[in-house]
């Protein structure tokens, strides 16, 4: 035993003399897996390529763990880690990590890429924090197939119009995607439910994401918003008691406990509802704009790749509205090269990168003019610059160093009151009085 | 005879005392500081002390008592059903693993793979369109429960934790059988014993030190479950299935909440002194009376 | 007939304690496109593209380096935490040294979620140049290992009859030569079953994987979640399950390996009666 000891810790003295690493100039912590990162390796392969690149400015990409991003993130910053000289941040956390990074000039030119409303989701106090790389927002999937049977037969419309009164308190006819209001999709997810429609081709009309999670809420709060909804109003006071959140907890309650969503709806974020849709037993997700290619692509989803319509989210009594929020790079407080850091967030912001951005895979938001560069290879950015520009919102009070924590919050308490372990006025009531904490720091 | 010469063997514990003070010592010191401040990820180096603020929004936090109560009653019901199952199965199995001890194996194999993984898995294996159980549910039954809402996540994680744990018991127990010498058995067996009476009479209390030991380690890590919960369910529906770590993880990171995160901790590790005390003293107390 | 009943307990016994990992072995052969028609347990096109995916080199997912910095952290992680607790449970077992305090502590440990010294032991190491090490790593892994280790030592050497340490007084062996002349061998068993256990405990750790290391010392568990995600927001299946699988196999064999040790052994720990 004693011998086996003895060679084990000389082989692992070998092991552990560290096999020090490679430095590059300038460290890009990037988001990982995904359509981002495979456009920022193509940028970044571009502009090291480039000659006017010194050895000491080329890039060299760094990716986490997609589990705990941005724990370890934190923890990173809040220490000081000079690890990397250029991170990620997002819209919800940036102004967590404003006060570890670096403000960073992006030049005259970045507002004609990007536009002056994309370029905010990168700024926290008027300063700008990063170059907006994606951006994120909702898109209504719903089945073509299905919709179009329903508008064509008579006795199916009859049906959906009982439902609708019984469900919903009004009669209503079944419409077009596009000017669905979320009464109407949420008359459509019942008319598609077996447990309300037995008849049903498909199991379920929707699938909600519901698990106590806060991207989810990132999904569900266009409801609120459609209907006026906001965190807070211009003065600071917390507004979320109000009767459009009132309206669209409702909405979500009434669709789980009638069965129109998975029995395990309360477990599911993102790759649950991808599964769900592209099973074919679902007609209606709403669902981020990043699974268009996986449920349009035939060799991932070929139960429904054929037959899946694309709108924006349905309108409410204040319009329609879609969550969007940004991913970008922006420079470390504690970088090692910082003047190298900002040549390569300059270069990013130009309008070629950001083509090539886009052309790699990335989901850039783009002006329209140059969307238009692109729109063959990318129909997609158009659209998605389109909902973006006409029904993008951000809450009042969600680029705040305490947005995390508030969607944390309303996860916890929203579903509370979806599981039925709280009334909705205690789950607003519990929101409102940590948000007023929260926010009041 | 104990050997009571306490100099003597302070020299023996002083590699763990010295690695403990070293690795520890300092950690401690700064989390019983930032129990007592007001502190963020903002202010880590220069925490405002605000003195017992902490504990006192911890232990008038319902959701730290609902936290508490989840994690006894996890480790309590799955150390039970684990001391049980593997009780069983190494005592019935005996036979059959002593001749091939290869057969050991196959059951030992659920340990190897990590409970995070596991609990990633089963995002898989429930999901009612693309999992087996539900799958299959569907196909035999024409139906399948809801795995993972609020009344029933709580079972269903009782049985991911005791499908994977049952095999530590099981390898423990069969140790611990196999090591109580033949010759023991076949006195009583000659005195006209019953296999019931020999294992309850003779087998079960020579391993009862390997019984309470398992169900002891059980109980804690049960007691602490975190992994494979946190990647299922999360801290659940309406916070449902929060552990007391998931709770302190998530006061921590999530919240940026660091000074009530660890006197939320300080709590549960005076709790569990308080605990194992108690515990020590009632054995010692059983242990007086049997004599 | 008895023999009969053995078998099947045996045969249910595996079949679902295994449940998971049959299903994660199955889907690790099936195709993306499989897996999201195909809940059952049969493959109707086998593929080891998945396989292909998770051992392929690239300049971001290495999983050779990952399996190697499980390994080199666990080994430190495990076997350190043998080494110092070892003696300190002899003295604890025949001495009665630091019951009251040093024992309950360690025990404790287990209790408490070592993750609230996350911080502190980040600005540790980032001073001592210890942060995204092999070394590191394993320094944190055998903290996680203290109390298993610990409790198990103490008590297989309270079992080993004291008779011997006092005939070996008698002889003239100092304490140390005691324990390692005589407790080591004996406590063969309770060697492997910590090296066991703690190897795997130590393997299967994730969240101190994922905060202390972020580039050349990423261990196996924090590794695989790359792969989860490696072409989408969603989560590869197939890539996740086999990644799942090769990332099982090392402790599987160490598993196997040590085993014998304990059942070979088995037959030296009749001493004990």
């Amino acid at each position: 035993m004693l011998k086996f000891t003895k060679i084990t810790l000389s082989a692992l003295a070998l092991i552990t003399t560290s096999l020090g690493a490679a430095n590059a100039a300038v460290t890009v912590l990037g988001w990982p897996g995904g359509s981002e990162e495979t456009a920022l390796r193509a940028v970044a392969e571009a502009y090291n390529a480039q000659s006017g690149v010194a050895d000491a400015d080329k890039v060299e990409l760094l990716f986490y763990s997609r589990d705990g991003f941005y724990d370890k993130l934190q923890a990173d910053m809040a220490a000081g880690s000079s690890a990397f000289d250029i991170n990620l941040l997002a819209t919800y956390s940036i102004g967590r990590y404003a006060s570890y990074m670096e403000p960073v000039d992006l030049g005259p030119d970045a507002a004609k890429v990007f536009g002056e409303s994309v370029l905010k989701t990168m700024q926290f106090n008027g300063k700008q924090y990063g170059v907006p790389t994606d951006l994120s927002l909702h898109f209504m999937y719903y089945r073509k197939d299905l919709i179009d049977a329903l508008l064509a037969d008579p006795a199916a419309r009859a049906k959906y119009a009982e439902i609708s009164e019984k469900y919903l308190g009004r009669r209503l006819e079944p419409k077009a995607p596009d000017s669905w209001t979320w009464d109407d999709w949420a008359a459509t997810a019942l008319y598609f439910a077996k447990s309300v429609n037995p008849e049903s081709p498909v199991r379920y009309g929707t699938v909600l994401q519901m698990k106590n999670l806060l991207f989810n809420i990132m999904v569900w709060q266009s409801v609120a918003r459609a209907n006026g909804g906001d965190w807070m109003d211009a003065s600071g006071n917390i507004t979320i008691d109000s009767p459009a959140y009132r309206t669209a907890l409702e909405l979500y309650k009434k669709l789980y406990d009638a069965g129109a969503s998975p029995k395990d709806s309360l477990s599911y974020e993102y790759a649950e509802t991808n599964a769900a849709f592209g099973s074919g037993q679902v007609a209606t997700a709403l669902q981020w704009n990043a699974a268009a290619s996986e449920l349009t692509d035939p060799a991932k989803s070929p139960a429904v790749a054929e037959n899946v319509g694309i709108v924006a989210p349905p309108a409410g009594s204040a319009g329609r509205a879609d969550h969007i929020h940004g991913l970008g790079l922006g420079i470390n407080k504690n970088a090692k090269n910082k003047p190298g850091a900002a040549k390569f967030l300059q270069w990013l912001a130009t309008e070629d990168t950001a083509l090539l951005y886009a052309r790699s895979g990335g989901s850039p938001a783009l002006l329209p003019d140059v969307a238009a560069k692109i729109a063959k290879e990318r129909p997609d950015l158009v659209t998605l610059g389109q909902y973006a520009g006409a029904y993008g919102y951000v809450m009042t009070g969600a680029t705040s160093a305490s947005a995390f924590p508030v969607y944390e919050l309303q996860a916890k308490e929203f579903t509370g009151y979806w599981s039925g372990q709280e009334t909705l006025d205690e789950a607003l009531a519990n929101t409102k009085a940590g948000m007023e904490k929260l926010l009041k720091q | 005879m104990v050997d009571l010469d306490h100099k003597g063997w302070r020299i023996f514990a002083s590699p763990l005392v010295g690695f403990l003070l070293l690795f520890l010592g300092f950690p401690i010191l700064i989390d019983l500081v930032y129990s007592l401040s007001r502190v963020s990820f903002t202010n880590l180096r220069s925490p405002e002390i605000v003195g017992f603020g902490n504990y006192g929004e911890v232990l008038g936090d319902a959701q730290f008592w609902r936290a508490s109560w989840f994690s006894l009653r996890f480790g309590v019901i799955t150390a039970i059903l684990e001391c049980v199952l593997g009780l069983g199965l190494a005592v019935f199995l005996s036979p059959l693993i002593e001749k091939r001890s290869w057969l050991m194996a196959p059951l030992m194999l659920p340990l190897m793979v990590a409970p995070a993984m596991i609990g990633l898995m089963y995002r898989l294996v429930l999901h009612e369109f693309v999992g087996p159980v539900p799958y299959y549910l569907y196909l035999w039954f024409g139906d399948s429960p809801s795995f993972l809402n609020a009344e029933n996540a709580f079972w269903t994680l009782v049985v991911v934790e005791t499908l994977q744990w049952t095999p530590f018991a099981l390898l423990l127990f069969y140790t611990a059988y196999r090591a109580i010498p033949n010759d023991v058995r076949e006195a009583s067996a000659i005195d006209g014993a019953s296999a019931r009476q020999i294992l309850t009479a003779i087998e079960l209390p020579l391993m009862r030190p390997t019984l309470i030991f398992t169900f002891f380690i059980r109980f804690i890590d049960g007691f602490r479950v975190f992994d494979n919960v946190y990647t299922l369910t999360g801290s659940g529906p309406g916070g449902s299935t929060t552990s007391l770590p998931i709770y302190i993880y998530e006061a921590f990171f999530k919240q940026g909440a660091i000074g009530k995160a660890i006197a939320a901790s300080v709590i549960l590790f005076l709790a569990s002194f308080v605990g194992l005390y108690a515990l020590t003293w009632l054995s010692r107390r059983g242990k007086g009376a049997a004599s | 007939m008895i023999k009969l009943a053995r078998w099947i307990v045996y045969a249910v016994a595996a079949l679902a304690l295994n449940f998971p990992v049959i299903v994660t072995l199955l889907t690790s052969f099936k195709s993306g496109k499989e897996i999201s028609v195909n809940p059952g347990f049969w493959i109707s096109s086998p593929t080891l593209e998945n396989y292909a995916t998770v051992l392929q080199v690239s300049d971001r997912l290495n999983i050779f380096a990952y399996l190697f910095n499980s390994l080199a952290a666990s080994l430190i992680g495990t076997v350190l935490a043998m080494i110092i607790t070892f003696p300190a449970a002899y003295a604890i077992a025949r001495g009665r040294y630091g019951r009251k305090v040093l024992m309950p502590l360690i025990v404790n440990l287990r209790a408490v979620p070592l993750i609230i010294f996350a911080i502190p032991l980040y600005m540790m190491f980032q001073f001592a140049g210890l942060l995204d090490t092999q070394l590191g790593l394993g320094l944190i892994l055998t903290i996680v290992n203290l109390p298993l280790s610990l409790i198990v030592f103490v008590n297989a050497i309270a079992e080993v009859p004291i008779e011997i340490d006092e005939a070996a007084k008698l002889d003239g062996m100092s304490k140390w030569g005691i324990m390692k002349g005589m407790m080591l061998p004996v406590c063969r068993p309770a060697l492997a079953t910590v090296f066991i256990f703690g190897f795997i405990t130590a393997w299967n750790e994730f969240l101190f994987g994922l905060m202390l290391t972020s580039n050349r010392a990423v261990p196996m568990t924090v590794g695989a979640s790359f792969f989860f995600a490696a072409s989408g927001g969603g989560i590869q299946w197939g890539a996740a399950s086999a990644v799942m699988i090769v990332g099982a196999l090392p402790p599987m064999l160490i598993g196997i390996i040590m085993y014998r040790q304990i059942s070979g052994s088995m037959t030296a720990g009749a001493v004990k009666g």
